[in-house]
């Protein structure tokens, strides 16, 4: 073995780049594993979730789909009880409608209905959220929807390093993983820039456990429970307060199946307040879970009302300024960290 | 021996098109490795990597999101 004298080389990746490069590494180990949806060949994924694969790969592995999400979602699944591992894109969480039947009734459901004989070891990716005027039927993030479903596990990484990380995890997984990137944490150069979308990445094999929340900034006076591009804005947030003397510690979920509740009560307990920012709807998802989870074991824990930062529950507006009216961004976030810091 | 990196010419009917840098991967000053991906430039809508051509510490001669004609040096690796 040789020992590398010269400094370390930094290498900083984009989400989206980190996304493929775990892809290619667990297709060089395993042949098993194979990469399918629309657009995802010769066009890299319509949010370069795959660029690159089809010339490394070939169109033998990287196989691009007619517009047929029942079809080829039920392909994958039959792939998957056959053995292979298979990653299939759904091009929009927002057209999870018309496949739904495939992904919550036969994918979620075989390992259960065969008595634990049969898995379904595939991994379903797809694009979510707004912010860039794309309107209602393609600025979803939905999921709480999936994450509600019992019988598939959930992930929604933030960062470069966890997008490798928890896509390596879901690919050896032998239960079938919904992954979930927002487009604004991906990194492209056509969205809204964001610094936080470029960061270090480990080189090599790198594995995020699926259910492990992370700390992704220490604080003391409030803690603010997000997922995916939420923590970047309540990471700036919290930048933004902490010389006004507020001190925000920020929990990124990564996962919402399993939910790492011990994260959120572990924080909870030490600042007392708690803020759950979310991009999904309001109602009966992901910010009440996280709130009921902190009711049902002890509401003392919190020394003021929690306050929720969602999108209410509307359908997203195309309309620039009435799309960020909805979206729960800097402005809202740090209102409510006001509201449950108030002395 | 230092080397100028060139912003690459994506453009081959209009050799003195303007293109954007959209993203730098790496920051100044910082030591890279040949082939290490420095940046990401665009022009109109056509998205290409510009890798390291050699080892050494880069320095940045363009910002992220200025504009750029194709062939100019857009850093050097000393």
């Amino acid at each position: 073995m040789t020992i590398m004298e010269a400094p370390q080389a930094t290498r900083r990746l984009t989400t989206s780049k980190a996304m493929v490069e775990a892809i290619a590494q667990e297709m060089e180990r395993d042949p098993s594993v194979f990469y399918m949806g629309e657009d995802v060949g010769a066009y890299g994924g319509i949010f370069s979730s795959t660029t690159g694969l089809l010339e490394t790969f070939g169109p033998q592995r990287i196989i691009d789909t007619p517009i047929s999400e029942t079809a080829f979602i039920g392909l994958g699944i039959g792939a998957a009880v056959e053995g292979m591992r298979p990653i299939v894109e759904l091009m929009f969480s927002d057209f999870m409608g018309v496949c739904l039947d495939q992904i919550y009734n036969h994918m979620a459901k075989i390992h259960f209905e065969s008595g634990g004989h049969v898995q379904v070891p595939m991994v379903l990716t797809m694009a979510a959220g707004g912010g860039y005027s794309d309107g209602a039927q393609h600025s979803q993030c939905l999921w709480g929807t999936f994450a509600h479903l019992p019988g598939m596990k959930v992930v929604v990484p933030s960062s470069p390093a966890d997008a490798k990380g928890l896509m390596t995890a879901a690919i050896r997984d032998d239960n079938p993983v919904v992954y979930i990137f927002h487009k604004g944490v991906m990194g492209l150069p056509w969205m809204v820039k964001n610094p936080r979308t470029l960061d270090e990445v480990p080189e090599g094999e790198y594995v995020v456990p699926i259910g492990k929340a992370r700390v992704a900034r220490e604080g003391s006076d409030v803690t603010v429970v997000s997922l995916s591009l939420s923590v970047h804005h309540a990471l700036d947030v919290a930048e933004k307060l902490a010389p006004q003397g507020i001190d925000v510690e920020v929990i990124d979920l990564r996962s919402l199946v399993p939910l790492d509740r011990e994260a959120i009560l572990t924080s909870v307990g030490k600042t007392g307040r708690l803020v759950v920012v979310d991009e999904d709807y309001l109602s009966c998802g992901v910010s009440g879970e996280v709130v009921a989870t902190v009711a049902e074991v002890d509401p003392g824990l919190l020394v003021m009302p929690a306050q929720r930062v969602a999108v209410p529950d509307v359908p997203i507006p195309y309309a620039h300024d009435l799309e960020y009216a909805v979206l729960p961004r800097h402005d809202r976030i740090e209102k409510a960290i006001h509201a449950v810091t108030i002395r | 021996m230092s080397s100028l990196v060139l912003f690459p010419a994506l453009s081959k009917e209009t050799p003195d098109a303007e293109g954007v840098l959209a993203t730098w991967f790496v920051s100044e000053g910082s030591t890279v490795a040949p082939d290490q991906l420095l940046a990401e430039v665009q022009v109109d809508k056509v998205a290409a990597e510009v890798p390291a051509p050699a080892a050494g510490v880069v320095h940045l001669l363009v910002d992220e999101e200025a504009v750029v004609r194709q062939g100019a040096p857009i850093a050097r690796i000393d």
